[in-house]
């Protein structure tokens, strides 16, 4: 498979981007990893489908724009989107509540500027959001895992990397949040981080501010 | 054969999509609707304490999309391979990155408040939004009414329900978008769509 098969284009941050790169990793796929900084994003604008990044694009240049529909999109290629249309229904349903967090953060917590303002906000989201999030995602996976480790069924799945890349994501942003988590998510980390192809990709990728 | 049931408020909200997606497909299932006074005695039977939830054989999922997919794809409405899913499924992001955008403003308390950023979504966000989704009804369409493939899928059905709620805002709000205002015409007129916008029930949501 050449890597002329598959563009992906995104600025040099993890953000948006990294749980396609991190599906393509599990996926061993290989495709052109397109990264530009703010400074080149004026000469990329114009080129994607609605100007917003990240977007992918096939061998035959039809672009699909949305990090998740791109995510969910590679997914089920590598065949990480459950085995049947229920399967992938229950992942897609821990994609959209971690997804509803990781909103939560980046509208309420990420941009404000005042600084009392922020503490507040962030203490309200470690407090309420992420307690009631770290409950509900051990409901989901009480209700939809087959083992331990997985959150559907007994296999990796695309919710269980964007849950794994936004607590990291997270842990790099607000360092507090690590005791919330407590032990039930770590045979999961510890899979992924032990998976082959993902440690490899996670050895050689560029640090990034977030 | 499968069994549904949709559990929701009495209202069309989050939960309408699925609702005209078994219209669509001509698919039974049960509607419960729960009036506000009947919702606490229920939230702790739902997986996350909310609603829509759809019960499959069972099995409960959450989530809006997650539901309205899953039933599209179950009858067929989804997108006949991966790649047209996920030109369906691009829409439906940005037809809800638009809705996110509405929501805090709809549910605003202060009256004088709502207006001014009422407005101001009108004359700065919408116009983005409307003319993305006509970017991609146009490329992904191939040349038809509809958003993907020439044929009827849940990103028209969603546009369908979104664009009500777009129109009770502002009703010119299509005027400028001939593509827009043609995909919802050829959602209404599919038969089994009129027949069940003709008896759905009327609700203030």
């Amino acid at each position: 498979m050449s890597s002329g098969d598959l563009k992906f284009y995104y600025f040099d941050l993890q953000a948006r981007g990294e749980l396609t790169r991190l599906i393509l990793a599990a996926a061993g796929r290989s495709y052109e990893d397109i990264r530009f900084g703010f400074d080149k994003w004026p000469e990329y604008k114009p080129k994607m489908i609605l100007g917003q990044a990240p977007v992918l694009e096939l061998a035959d240049g039809t672009q699909l724009p949305q990090s998740l529909t791109i995510a969910r999109y590679v997914a089920r290629e590598a065949g990480l989107a459950g085995s049947d249309n229920l399967e992938s229904a229950k992942i897609d349903a821990v994609v959209d509540t971690q997804k509803d967090v990781n909103e939560t953060y980046f509208s309420k917590v990420f941009p404000e500027k005042d600084e009392t303002k922020k503490a507040e906000e962030l203490k309200k989201f470690l407090d309420e959001t992420v307690t009631k999030h770290v409950e509900n995602l051990g409901k989901l996976k009480k209700a939809y895992s087959k083992d331990e480790k997985y959150f559907v069924g007994d296999k990796l799945s695309w919710a269980d990397l964007f849950v794994f890349q936004s607590i990291q994501a997270l842990l790099q942003a607000v360092p507090e949040v690590k005791g919330k988590f407590g032990e039930q998510f770590k045979p999961l980390m510890d899979a992924i981080n032990g998976n082959e192809n993902i440690k490899k990709y996670l050895d050689a990728r560029p640090q990034t501010a977030f | 054969m499968p069994s549904y049931k949709l559990y929701y408020f009495n209202g069309r909200g989050r939960a309408e999509v699925a609702r005209l997606i078994f219209a669509a497909a001509g698919e039974k299932y049960e509607d419960v609707r729960y009036e506000r006074d009947q919702w606490p005695a229920h939230k702790a039977e739902m997986p996350l304490g909310q609603m829509p939830v759809l019960e499959v054989d069972g099995v409960k999922l959450p989530q809006s999309l997650s539901i309205a997919r899953f039933l599209a794809k179950q009858f067929h409405l989804a997108g006949k391979d991966n790649f047209e899913q996920a030109q369906v499924d691009a829409v439906v992001d940005t037809i809800y990155d638009c809705l996110t955008k509405y929501v805090p403003i709809r549910f605003e308390t202060d009256e004088a408040k709502k207006e001014e950023l009422t407005k101001k979504f009108l004359a700065e966000e919408l116009p983005k939004h409307l003319q993305n989704f006509e970017t991609l009804g146009k490329l992904y369409g191939k040349g038809g009414h509809f958003f993907v493939g020439k044929q009827l899928t849940w990103a028209d059905l969603l546009f369908f329900d979104v664009g009500a709620i777009i129109l009770q805002v502002d009703s010119n709000a299509f005027n400028n978008h001939a593509w827009l205002k043609q995909n919802r015409a050829e959602v209404e007129k599919q038969p089994k769509i009129a027949e069940y916008l003709k008896n759905r029930p009327q609700t203030q949501f």
